[in-house]
């Protein structure tokens, strides 16, 4: 076995660079709350474009979403405007940077263009983002909850949500469509399929040839 | 070695070692609380400290009940040892019905009895909320001697328990 030296990382871009591009393409301006790294806030409309242009840009190359977060400001000291915001962190692997990417939400229309055709992971974390805070996101292919269960209500990390509500659920929640979606592409079918709700198994076996 | 049969109208005491006399529900309680096969459902920490309860240091397996079955329809004693949210809620109260009668629930540590420390939208606060339960342990997590305490317990109950009750109520 022979190691092969990972390729050295490239000299980071500085923040005031990153910060002067993005204002003068979407008008971002500098969230002064962050003090520890980098939180830039661009309007809903330019959002989808700016988030491209970051990830396609050879200069900044953040070519990974590491999150997608909801944040809920109603009870938050001081906080004036919209009560959501949604934060998009980017990291480029290349120049090692981190970038957080924030918009902000209003409750009455609390919506935001998809970017999963941009990352692939922001299919699961924008599914996480609506579970948890009801903020959907248009465009998305299969907006359903990703951690809740599917009798669920509600959107537990609002921060109005009562905690303490007991929701008692029937049946178990077999998730298993993707599963079986993703056995289905690399070649496994279906051999038995109890009654999937009550929590029997599906049973996979590899096509033969 | 031959069996002579018994005489009728023969009186007991005269009968020697032979016979034991003794209530249907002594004999039954003593067999049932002494083969206890417990089925673990460990979900968080607790389930380690039940690892240590029945391996060889702490030595479950002294108070008869050290069987452990992974299939519910072979065991009588379920132990949930960890957190249990909503979710899995279902799973766990399916995994109760699939146990056959006599059965007996023991909710170990803090998070099975109570909820624990998590006051949130997902955690199960005790889960007597799902499923009956006989004994609580207390401890976050408890110690192996409060299993082995909550095992004795167990089968002090089982020892007052009445076949013809449980009959009657169909279990
Ligand atoms: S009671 Fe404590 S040790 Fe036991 S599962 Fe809960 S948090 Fe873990």
């Amino acid at each position: 076995m022979s190691i092969v030296a990972a390729k050295p990382l490239e000299a980071g871009v500085p923040a005031e660079r990153i910060l002067a591009q993005l204002a003068e393409r979407f008008a971002a301006v500098r969230d002064g709350r962050d003090r520890w790294g980098l939180t830039v806030t661009v309007a809903r409309e330019r959002l989808r474009d700016c988030l491209q242009w970051l990830r396609d840009e050879p200069s900044l190359h953040c070519d990974t979403l590491l999150d997608v977060a909801g944040v809920d400001y109603l009870a938050f000291p001081g906080h004036r405007g919209p009560r959501f915001a949604v934060v998009y962190l980017l990291k480029s692997t290349r120049f090692r940077h981190r970038l957080a990417v924030k918009v902000e939400v209003d409750e009455d229309d609390c919506a935001l263009p998809s970017v999963h055709d941009l990352w692939k992971i922001a299919d699961w974390a924008e599914r996480e983002t609506w579970d948890q805070y009801g903020i959907v996101f248009r465009g998305h292919p299969n907006l359903k909850r990703l951690l809740n269960h599917h009798e669920f209500s509600g959107h537990p990390l609002r921060k109005d949500y009562p905690c303490q509500k007991r929701q008692k659920l029937s049946v178990n929640d077999p998730m298993v469509d993707q599963l079986e979606a993703r056995l289905r592409q690399r070649g496994y079918e279906v051999v038995e399929r109890g009654e999937v709700s009550a929590g029997d198994p599906l049973t996979f076996r590899e096509k033969s040839p | 070695m031959t069996f002579k049969p018994v005489p009728a109208a023969v009186p007991e005491v005269s009968l020697g070692d032979a016979f034991v006399t003794t209530r249907a529900d002594a004999v039954v309680n003593w067999a049932r609380r002494n083969s206890l096969w417990p089925f673990p459902f460990g979900t968080a920490c607790c389930a380690i400290e039940f690892m240590g309860t029945v391996s060889s240091m702490f030595d479950l397996s002294r108070f008869g009940a050290e069987l452990v079955r992974f299939s519910p329809r072979q065991a009588d004693l379920l132990l949930i040892a960890g957190t249990v949210t909503y979710k899995q809620a279902p799973i766990l109260r399916r995994i109760y019905d699939q146990m056959l009668e006599p059965k007996w629930v023991i909710a170990a540590g803090a998070c099975a009895t109570s909820g624990g420390f998590y006051d949130c939208y997902c955690t199960v606060p005790g889960i007597d909320e799902i499923i009956p339960v006989d004994i609580y342990i207390a401890g976050c997590p408890p110690r192996p001697e409060a299993f082995i305490e909550a095992v004795y317990q167990l089968q002090q109950k089982i020892g007052t328990e009445s076949v013809a009750a449980r009959k009657a109520v169909g279990a």
